[in-house]
């Protein structure tokens, strides 16, 4: 679960070669030596193609792909879940990208019997997010670009970790859904963010990525932390949601809070920032301003379990 | 008609109340957390993990439960015999779907305004179900309207607008569902899948008073159920008015389930199969028929709920899942082993 770039760069150099292997069929039958014209399906893929420096070869996204701003302007093909083939064919991409944890191994099938190169990337943990950024970079023709977005990547998750490093772990609640209370759980990359923000992850021995959880398991599991992400409709009073719920320290201590952003939900280049910002609620006191320029880390050394 | 027997009248219900009772002790105890009864009892009101997870999650979710539970299948009862269909169901009758697409605008639109109940001295509750609630009312009017043939309310009619109107909402939702961003789209769904989890007792009192009320009034029109199901004509030779009678059932259950879908969402099954199962057991007599169902309902989805909680732990599964998983096979051999003795329906 812990991740460190030295130890990352052996199975990385591994994935990239089969990954390479995989693919080296269709670099080759292109005429252009590299794709030109990619069709994104999901908003994570979309932020990733911008952050490489490629958002100029894009073609067309989903209608949920809202960032950067440029991906608005882009040609739509559909849903994430449900992308339009017809709108897809119509853009004339030689690569489509999508992700194996939804509908698109389906789609690539009929994709494929129609001539289109279609690639699907795996974004379960934070390595297969960290993996795929440097597929995608080679796969158009820049490595370099993957190399330095994912070292900025790893610097970003690297501060973060010798800052709580000192903290204890603060058994927290991350839900993505109120009514009913949807959360986290594990084998999902949102679950090692909450470890490496220094908190541990209530739901985190379940076996399915996201899941309904009564408010007694809740209860019995005392979070210190419970942070609102939002899927779903809820926006305002998270505490008020939880007031009645006193035996909680998280209510008790005030430490419930609302932090919905695509930085966390999407599995993106952005991770790293949002990884940041759940770090800051998880451990509010690692980040204190007094702290800025002492040795990182040694502001809640102090702080009380 | 055969006169009502009194003395089955208590026994089914004396029994099936008891084990209601049972029931909602016995899954306000069951759960995937273990609880400390001592320490639950000790200082209710201090911050007491034992006692908030017996009083605030537990018990209000069993009592809706048993509300919901009961209500529906009452309802059930009443809509076979009414339209004289083995397939009615609260889920068929249109309201359900106007509660569903209430209950969707309120969540795109609304969804953190609170109402206070009095000047907040109450609490507050959500417009969620509120808005749940106007949808349903707004259906059942639409629906009687389109339901009336030659003035009256017409059961054929009342069945094919109901399911008709049903799936044009249906459509509707998916609509919403597809042009609201992909997290609030996640929300939505779970929200359709329908849940008993609440920690609000004041919601849980509303549920029960209107239930309570709408459950009597059905009671009381008993004998005349037994007499529709005769046929219409025959109904109205014994001196049953008829139309009255269609007409005020409509109301009465359109309001019950309006109110049960605002706050639980669709929960399928209990009010298709609890009335059959009943009738097998009980016999057609629907002031025996009536209050039975209404328990027996209670005890199932109270069962069905906290296996929900408990089979996938600490996953919780959506209740409707267990009550069609478990109460199908049950019903069918039933109907199987009724099958072998005389006609089942």
């Amino acid at each position: 679960m812990s991740y460190r770039p030295k130890i990352l760069a052996a199975p990385l150099f591994v994935v990239s070669l089969i990954v390479l292997a995989a693919h080296a069929s269709f670099v080759q039958a292109t005429s252009a030596p590299y794709p030109q014209r990619i069709v994104s399906l999901s908003p994570s893929v979309t932020e990733t193609l911008f952050a490489l420096g490629f958002g100029n070869r894009i073609v067309g996204v989903t209608t949920y792909c809202d960032y950067p701003a440029e991906a608005r302007k882009l040609p739509k093909i559909g849903g994430f879940t449900n992308p339009s083939l017809e709108a897809i064919v119509g853009q004339r991409p030689d690569l489509v990208i999508g992700v194996n944890e939804s509908s698109h191994p389906v789609k690539a099938r009929e994709m494929e019997r129609l001539g289109i190169k279609v690639a699907l990337i795996s974004v379960t943990s934070l390595n297969d997010i960290l993996n795929s950024i440097q597929s995608i970079a080679r796969w158009l023709g820049n490595p370099e670009a993957g190399e330095k977005l994912t070292q900025k990547i790893a610097r970003q998750i690297d501060a973060v970790k010798k800052r709580v490093a000192p903290a204890p772990r603060r058994a927290t609640l991350l839900a993505v859904g109120i009514k009913p209370l949807v959360a986290v759980g594990g084998k999902n990359f949102i679950d090692e963010l909450i470890t490496l923000a220094g908190g541990e992850n209530i739901a985190g021995q379940a076996a399915q990525p996201w899941l309904n959880l009564p408010a007694e398991y809740v209860i019995a599991k005392a979070p210190r932390v419970i942070i609102e992400a939002g899927m779903g409709s809820e926006r305002e009073q998270p505490a008020k949601r939880w007031q009645d719920l006193k035996s909680i320290p998280a209510v008790k201590e005030q430490r419930v809070y609302y932090y919905r952003s695509d930085k966390i939900l999407r599995p993106g280049p952005r991770i790293g920032e949002g990884l940041e910002e759940i770090a800051r609620l998880v451990h509010p006191e690692c980040f204190a301003e007094s702290q800025r320029g002492l040795n990182p880390g040694s502001g809640c050394e102090g702080s009380r379990p | 008609m055969k006169v009502l027997d009194r003395r089955k009248m208590i026994l089914v219900n004396g029994v099936l109340l008891i084990l209601l009772a049972l029931s909602v002790i016995a899954c306000a105890l069951l759960g995937p957390v273990r609880l400390d009864l001592a320490r639950a009892w000790q200082n209710i009101f201090a911050a007491n993990s034992d006692a908030e997870i017996l009083f605030r999650a537990r018990l209000p979710r069993v009592l809706l439960g048993v509300a919901i539970g009961g209500g529906m299948a009452a309802c059930g009862v009443v809509l076979q015999a009414l339209l004289s269909n083995p397939l009615a169901c609260p889920q068929m009758l249109g309201v359900s779907g106007g509660a569903s697409l209430g209950g969707i605008l309120g969540l795109i639109f609304f969804p953190n305004w609170l109402l206070p109940i009095a000047s907040g001295l109450l609490g507050e509750i959500s417009w969620v179900p509120l808005a749940a609630f106007l949808g349903a009312l707004l259906s059942m009017i639409f629906v009687y309207r389109f339901s009336l043939f030659h003035g009256r309310l017409h059961p054929y009619h009342l069945l094919l607008s109901g399911v008709i109107f049903n799936a044009f909402i249906a459509a509707v939702i998916m609509f919403l569902n597809s042009i609201v961003d992909f997290y609030q789209a996640q929300g939505l769904l779970f929200w359709l899948m329908g849940s008993l989890s609440t920690r609000a007792y004041l919601t849980v009192a509303f549920i029960w008073a209107y239930i309570i009320f709408g459950f009597l009034w059905l009671w009381s029109k008993g004998l005349s159920l037994n007499l529709i199901t005769l046929g219409e004509e025959a109904a109205m030779q014994l001196g049953v008015e008829t139309a009255a009678l269609q007409r005020q059932i409509f109301v009465a259950s359109s309001l019950m389930i309006g109110a049960m879908v605002s706050v639980s969402g669709m929960i399928g099954f209990v009010g298709l199969m609890v009335p059959h199962v009943m009738r097998l057991i009980v016999g057609g007599d629907h002031r025996l028929l009536l209050p039975a169902s209404f328990l027996a309902g209670g005890i199932f989805l109270c069962w069905a709920d906290t296996l929900a909680r408990v089979l996938l732990a600490p996953a919780e599964l959506p209740v409707g899942i267990v009550t069609a998983f478990f109460g199908g096979p049950f019903f069918l051999y039933l109907l199987y082993r009724e099958g072998g003795k005389k006609p089942a329906l």
